[in-house]
């Protein structure tokens, strides 16, 4: 085993010097700095687009209330009663249109797990 | 970490990996270099986490380490032979020629933990704790990898 230990200790890989080596490294170094970059500006760009839509989006909302507060509206007469048979209708086969409805979940929810693992497999 | 502070450290670092990397990679230099270059991007990428709680070296080594074993795993699934050209500097003697062949491609017939341990402990004089903490493993199973690895290379190099 002494041998062994000998002879590694003094056959250690011997290295070829190369100067290009810090250089190619610098190199890599500041492409990863302008990708870096280009992602922080990307997110803040996203950032400022995200709260701008929220703003826009309260600003609306708020907007739409206060007319809805400030100037009511018979729905009945605008509708020609047309809301009102909507009503009925729904009133009258509820216990029917849960099927529909939960056939069009599961089918929507199996395509998009399905669409989903094929965009991760990607 | 400014850029600047890291090719500072890198610069007195940069030996002793590549020197890790060149025995790892069984004397392809070329290879070894080019898993050193990721493994600098990588760390750089990743020195904001880096605290201080463990040496410099000793975590560059770490990512150095994944790095090579993250390309090996990749090159045994494309499995593409090519002719390395071993580093033997070409003023040695052609002995010294002989032994570093000798060496290379008894590093070659190691398993992977086997071979980093032995390149950790004789190469870069590196002591069992810090093995451990580079190869992410216990004490006990780098001292187990170490004396393996010694009875493997005593059987395939002749002295």
């Amino acid at each position: 085993m002494k041998e062994i230990d000998e002879f590694l200790r003094e056959n250690k890989p011997a290295l070829k010097d190369d100067p290009t080596f810090l250089l190619e490294t610098r190199r890599r170094l500041e492409q990863v700095e302008g990708i870096k970059a280009e992602v922080d500006r990307q997110r803040s760009h996203g950032r400022v687009a995200l709260i701008i839509a929220l703003a826009a989006g309260l600003a609306l909302g708020v907007f739409a209330t206060t007319v809805a507060f400030l100037y009511p509206v018979d729905l009945q007469s605008v509708g020609d009663g047309f809301l009102q048979n909507v009503r009925v209708f729904l009133e009258t086969w509820k216990h029917y249109l849960v099927y529909p409805v939960a056939a069009l979940a599961v089918t929507l929810s199996l395509v998009l797990t399905l669409g989903g693992k094929k965009t991760a497999r990607l | 970490m400014t850029r600047e502070r890291f090719i500072d450290l890198v610069r007195v670092e940069q030996e002793p990996l590549r020197r890790f990397l060149l025995a790892l990679c069984n004397g392809d230099a070329a290879l070894a270099d080019d898993i050193a270059q990721d493994a600098l991007v990588r760390a750089y990428v990743a020195s904001g986490s880096f605290l201080g709680l463990s040496k410099f070296s000793t975590w560059l080594f770490r990512i150095a380490y994944n790095c090579y074993i993250d390309h090996h795993r990749k090159a045994r699934l494309d499995e593409v032979p090519v002719e390395a050209v071993l580093a033997v500097p070409a003023d040695e003697s052609t002995d010294a020629a002989f032994r570093y062949q000798q060496l290379y491609q008894a590093l070659e017939r190691l398993p992977g933990k086997e071979k980093a341990a032995i390149a950790l402990f004789y190469f870069e004089d590196r002591s069992i704790k810090e093995i451990a903490s580079i190869l992410d493993m216990p004490q006990g199973t780098v001292k187990y990898h170490l004396s393996l690895g010694r009875t493997h290379l005593k059987q395939y190099i002749r002295l």
